[in-house]
């Protein structure tokens, strides 16, 4: 079997690994590298649930060969360690945010993107922007709140959704 | 209720976020596929692509001779059945057995040391099929059309009849009666976290590890232990984290089977992990239910007498241990009726086989469709008699001084606040001025619609398809150091229950919640329980959380009472110290009491045993216990496109004493959300040679963040006479939900006449129906 | 569902991808990924190789050449790079909203413009933009580079007029002016559309071009027109059903619907100032 040299930021750090071309990065992230936050729930790019960044903008690790992460910078939930995702941490659990918990990494990692690249967003924008992310549990709303209550408006004055 | 608890209340009814949260926040959380152990193959299935066929040859030598393939197996080698029990039993066997009976039933189990390579193993299988005509509609199925599902037994597995006394005079007489049908598609949970298991000899004991996302851990290892002729104690199943199950996790599978078994013929640790495909095609599906309903009612709309013939379609097999296709029909016969009075009840249920998926369990089991049925059946008295859909409701409602009401199908309605819940949700939606702004719409061509759900929700009952356990178990043990440690045979999946029990339990220990930690999910270490399901963990986990906690807290009082040298009677607990009621001073710790009952036992109160450790079961003093409440729901929906918008939406829920309404509102949440995928999006889709269509997310559609309403949520409490007051509450959201937005696109197209009675409604039923017009006839 | 085996190759060059592809006929080119990972995550693709084309600084520029009047856009400049980038918003705001309304953000930072277009389905938003833009792309052949109208690159249900060993390099849109309007339905917001349609209004010319409806490639219809977008559902619902080969009467509905909508939003698009004016 031909593998291949790669090498990448994960989290920060440098790693490197051989793989077959044809692995995932998502089986890379989770299965070599122990970066198990990076969940799997269609391998078709629907749910959204194996999102990670890449350079800082979120993509389906599903969707992505473990090939093409090298040279690059990924992060998955281990690695949010800024201010902002404590502030998200904190949030999501006061407004209850998760239930079985399987969509929340990559619902953290959109969000902490979100509200890096719109601090000012409201409840659309917001829903807008989650509208790639899953959740089975939760019916979005207390989600959204948590998001909201981090925005410049501090949740207050978008009731346009709904 | 307050003498329901040790202590007074401060943490049961509180908002109190979860402690589950920060191992899942910081993605520490360890689901099935996150467990990684030594040497640990993967097992992948050949599944049948012909919804029914005769298995003429299987050839897997080209699989075996693919580098890290450690096994391939067929029935022959694991020759096991999930067995059902019936007047005509039919078992499902691990791997297909001659026949195939539906398109995705496991053929060949291949192992081999990576999923990919497994997956390339099964592509090399040659499997030769003869295929069969498919059995795929319910109600020719009856008939046996076009053949039996199963040579040896006809394709009705389940066929009950019941009628009230009096019931065809009443029928008979009534001024007025309607014939309508009522239907659901086949829908599914659909958890992100799709289902697996991976078994593992322990290393020291030599025992059967089995970790699996079950609902009902007792229940999985007595199955694997009876189904594989295995000794109990020699297996140990352990849940780990869960992500989602709904009803779905709660069966037993054919897989699961599979792979405990090639553990044990390899002696190596074999894991399953369904991908999404073979979710579609291997979890059980919901649903699939046709009402055929005639109603009689008089001129006032009072509902006189209802006669339904359900149908469901079980697919297959019967699911183990709960066929879907019976609790949906059985349980929906026995609330047909919803909260409202009506003396007069025929029922006739048949469950079929296919060549389908078998039915199971996907929260609310019969009640999305019964709400569906018995809302539609008055929004269409209302629609006959020119009334308004609230006044109708109102005239039906089962009223305060019925309580407790015996339903017409004999269920007993222990308590609830049925006029009142209705009254408050139409005044939270401020129904009329929702009524004014509909009609100015219209005008401009908008059409709104509005949609009234009341539902009743039998909970915590001793059947459900966690299992048939009637109570639930809960240890306690005060650990040397003070800290308490419990644990509840329970299977949760996101519902909190480390969180909820630890409330009931710092209430009766008067600890702080820091200092208790609940457990699950080990049957070595849990105390035999029911397991999740059926809307049972909150009053019946809570009720043993609560019995154990009393219990140990009774044995902490006559501590405290001789070494503060008081009486039983005047001990006071607050933030784990034990006090002299008003005499703060004196005082002793927990830990003074778990040093004296571990170490220094000389010490112990005389009569106690040694050590803090107490085992409790609790079996509620009713076999049900309902909840209830009222969905109102507001949508827009474009006649051009199809497209439905929800626009307002509003609950009212009562399920007695909230444990946590934080969490009781993230389960009405979700559970709408669910709801708006059955009334909107969610259906599985067979072609008429009986291939699932849908078998991918792009084809089955949830419900994504901007579809989902803002929801408003009231809660009205009316205690249950069981433990604490508590009533189940983790289905009603669904049951409520799909009727209420149904309801509300029926409404918003009543000025063409048109109303749907099966769901979904998607958009192209919608603009189809309408003809070629999109603005409503004058 | 996991991949099958295919032989991993990186092109360092435009000549050498080309040549890479040129001599396998089974070997695919992976830009964004976004498609065929997918389909071959279910096996329904099984290339015998991948030829890596994301290290190619060629097909990455996004660039207004201002003298010619073109936008110029490199076939793996992604999807959310053109939602955001200030040069798009200043010279083709339009541009913008068309790839918003592609997938969610995460398919959107890894989608290229490119793969779309040579993915070519019917229910895809660029291709269509492209044709109601005039855009024309630009392709590295074996031999030599060749220009290839939009209206006729997309040639049929998923089927470019590539031809063997071809690839897109970049695609020029004309800076054009007058009034533009995007509508599409989908069953979820992100989705797939179900159906779609681009107007673009310039004097009194309307054109309309819609994609989905399981067309075989985008299908446009021109109108020449004084009056305001009052045209109606039905008139664009006729113009479909004249024009394309749909015969799904719910299609027909939305394709009017849409066009309807497309061309109220180029209306009252059509009287803003661009900076390239």
């Amino acid at each position: 079997m031909t593998t291949v040299d790669i090498a990448f930021l994960l989290n920060g750090r440098p790693v490197s690994l051989s793989v077959e071309p044809r692995l995932l990065l998502s089986d890379a992230l989770r299965h070599h590298l122990g970066m198990t936050s990076t969940h799997v729930g269609c391998e078709q790019g629907v749910c959204g649930v194996c999102t990670i960044l890449l350079d800082g903008a979120p993509a389906r690790s599903c969707l992505m060969l473990a090939v093409m992460a090298d040279g690059r910078s990924v992060t998955t939930a281990e690695g949010l360690s800024d201010p902002l995702a404590e502030q998200l941490r904190d949030s999501f659990q006061e407004h209850h945010a998760l239930q079985c918990g399987f969509c929340t990494p990559a619902m953290l990692l959109t969000a902490h993107c979100l509200l890096s690249a719109h601090p000012e967003a409201g409840e659309s924008q917001i829903r807008e922007a989650l509208s790639g992310n899953l959740c089975r549990c939760t019916g979005y709303q207390f989600i959204i709140d948590a998001v909201s209550s981090l925005t410049e408006r501090g949740g207050e004055g978008d009731a346009s959704h709904g | 209720m307050a003498e329901e608890f040790a202590s007074a209340p401060h943490f049961v009814g509180a908002r109190i976020p979860r402690t589950e949260d920060s191992r899942l926040l910081r993605g520490e959380a360890q689901y099935l596929d996150d467990i990684q152990i030594p040497n640990l193959l993967e097992m992948a299935f050949v599944r049948s692509p012909y919804a029914a066929a005769r298995i003429l040859s299987v050839d897997s030598s080209a699989a075996w001779n693919i580098p890290g393939v450690r096994a391939v197996f067929t029935f022959a080698d694991m020759p096991f059945v999930l067995p059902q029990n019936g007047p005509s039993p039919i078992d499902q066997p691990v791997l297909a057995r001659e026949r195939v009976r539906h398109a995705g039933e496991a053929v060949v189990a291949v192992v081999a040391e990576s999923r990919y390579i497994a997956e390339d193993a099964c592509e090399a299988v040659h499997v030769a099929y003869t295929p069969e005509e498919p059995v795929l509609d319910m109600q020719a199925a009856q008939k046996d059309r076009p053949r039996r599902v199963h040579d040896a037994a006809p394709n009705v597995f389940y066929h009950q009849e019941y009628e009230t006394e009096g019931f065809q005079a009443a029928f008979d007489t009534a001024p007025h009666r309607l014939t309508m049908t009522f239907q659901t598609t086949r829908q599914t949970a659909c958890s992100l976290e799709t289902r697996g298991i991976i078994a593992a000899a322990d290393p020291f004991s030599g025992r059967m590890t089995v970790y699996c996302g079950t609902q009902s851990p007792h229940r999985l290892r007595g199955d694997l232990a009876e189904m594989l002729q295995m000794e109990e104690h020699l297996l140990r199943v352990i849940v780990p984290e869960v992500g989602g199950a709904f009803g779905m996790k709660a069966a037993t599978y054919p897989e699961y089977l599979a792979v405990v078994q090639a553990a044990r013929l390899l002696r190596q640790p074999v894991k399953w992990t369904a991908d999404r495909v073979e979710s579609f095609l291997s979890d059980v599906h919901a649903r699939d239910d046709i009402h055929d309903l005639e109603v009689a009612f008089d001129q006032r709309g009072q509902i006189i007498a209802v006669k339904d013939h359900l149908m469901a379609d079980g697919g297959a097999y019967a699911s183990y241990p709960f066929s879907g296709a019976i609790g949906e029909t059985s349980l929906a016969a026995k609330v047909i009726t919803g909260p409202y009075d009506i003396a007069h009840l025929s029922t006739v249920i048949d469950c079929t086989y296919s060549n389908k998926v078998p039915l199971g369990a996907y929260r609310g089991v019969w009640g999305p469709v019964a709400s569906f049925v018995q809302e539609g059946m008055v929004d269409r008295i209302a629609q006959f008699l020119h009334l308004d859909a609230a006044e109708v409701r109102r005239t039906n409602l089962v009223q305060p001084n019925q309580l407790p009401y015996r339903n017409a199908a004999g269920m007993l309605y222990d308590s609830g606040s049925f006029t009142e819940s209705f009254e408050h949700a139409l005044a939270q939606l401020d129904y009329t001025r929702w009524r004014a702004t509909q009609e100015q719409a219209r005008r401009v061509g908008k059409y709104l619609g509005i949609g009234l759900s009341n539902f009743v929700e039998p909970t915590a009952m001793a059947s459900s398809e966690a299992g048939s356990i009637g109570y639930e178990s809960c240890s306690v043990r005060v650990e040397p150091s003070g800290t308490v440690t419990a644990w509840l045979g329970l299977g949760p999946s996101g519902q909190g229950h480390e969180t909820t029990m630890a409330q009931v339990l710092a209430d009766q220990l008067g600890v702080d919640l820091e200092h208790i930690v609940v457990l699950h999910g080990d049957t070595d270490a849990a105390p035999l329980g029911g397991g999740t399901g059926g809307s049972r963990s909150g009053p019946l986990g809570g009720g043993a959380a609560m019995q154990a906690g009393r219990k140990m807290r009774e044995r902490l009082d006559v501590y405290a009472a001789h070494m503060l040298e008081a009486a039983v009677e005047d001990i006071a607990w607050e933030h784990g110290r034990a006090h002299v009621r008003g005499v703060y001073a004196r005082h002793v710790s927990l830990r003074d009491i778990a040093r004296i009952a571990y170490n220094d036992v000389r010490q112990i109160p005389s009569g106690l045993p040694i050590g803090l450790e107490v085992t409790e079961r609790y079996q509620p003093p009713r076999p049900v216990s309902f909840s209830n409440g009222t969905h109102a729901a507001v949508v827009e929906v474009n006649p051009s496109t199809g497209q439905v918008t929800v626009l307002d939406y509003v609950v009212v829920n009562d399920c007695g004493t909230l444990i946590n309404p934080l969490i009781v509102e993230g389960q009405i949440h979700g559970g709408v959300a669910q709801g708006v995928g059955a009334a909107l999006l969610e259906s599985l889709v067979y072609d008429d040679s009986g291939q699932l269509l849908t078998t991918t997310l792009m084809d089955y559609l949830l419900p994504s963040a901007p579809l989902v309403p803002r929801m408003r949520i009231e809660h009205l409490v009316t205690p249950s006479d069981g433990a604490l007051g508590v009533k189940g509450m983790g289905e009603g959201s669904l049951i409520a939900s799909p009727a209420a937005i149904a309801g509300a696109v029926n409404d918003a197209l009543s000025p063409w006449g048109v109303s749907f009675e099966r769901l979904p409604i998607a958009p192209r039923d919608i603009v189809t129906s309408l003809g070629r017009s999109s603005a409503a006839p004058v | 569902m996991k991949p099958a085996h295919f032989e991993y190759f990186r092109a360092a060059t435009i000549g050498e991808a080309v040549d890479k592809l040129g001599g396998d006929p089974e070997a695919r080119l992976l830009a964004g990924g976004q498609s065929l990972i997918p389909a071959m995550n279910f096996r329904v693709a099984r290339p015998s190789q991948l030829i890596d084309i994301n290290g190619l600084e060629e097909l990455k520029p996004l660039v207004a050449r201002l003298p010619e009047n073109i936008l110029e856009v490199g076939a793996l400049v992604r999807h959310q790079q053109i939602a955001t980038s200030p040069l798009v918003q200043r010279y083709l705001p339009f541009m913008a909203t068309v790839a918003l309304s592609i997938g969610h953000w995460a398919i959107r930072s890894r989608g290229s413009v490119g793969g779309s277009l040579c993915h070519a389905d019917p229910a895809a938003e660029w291709p269509a933009f492209m044709v109601a833009a005039g855009a024309e792309m630009v392709v590295a052949g074996p031999q030599k580079y060749r220009r290839i109208p939009a209206d006729t690159f997309c040639s049929g249900f998923m089927e470019t007029a590539l031809g063997p060993g071809e690839m897109l390099v970049k695609i020029e849109i004309p800076l054009a002016q007058g009034g533009w309007g995007f509508w599409e339905v989908a069953r979820r917001p992100g989705d797939f559309a179900l159906a779609g349609a681009v107007c673009r209004r310039h004097h009194s010319r309307t054109t309309v071009t819609w994609f989905g409806a399981d067309l075989s490639g985008p299908g446009t219809v021109t109108v020449e027109s004084e009056g305001g977008a009052g045209h109606g559902t039905h008139f664009w619902e006729d113009a479909a059903s004249r024009v394309l080969a749909v015969d799904d009467d719910y299609m027909l509905q939305i394709l009017g619907y849409c066009a309807d909508q497309a061309c109220r939003q180029a209306q009252s698009d059509e009287g803003r100032d661009y900076d390239n004016r």
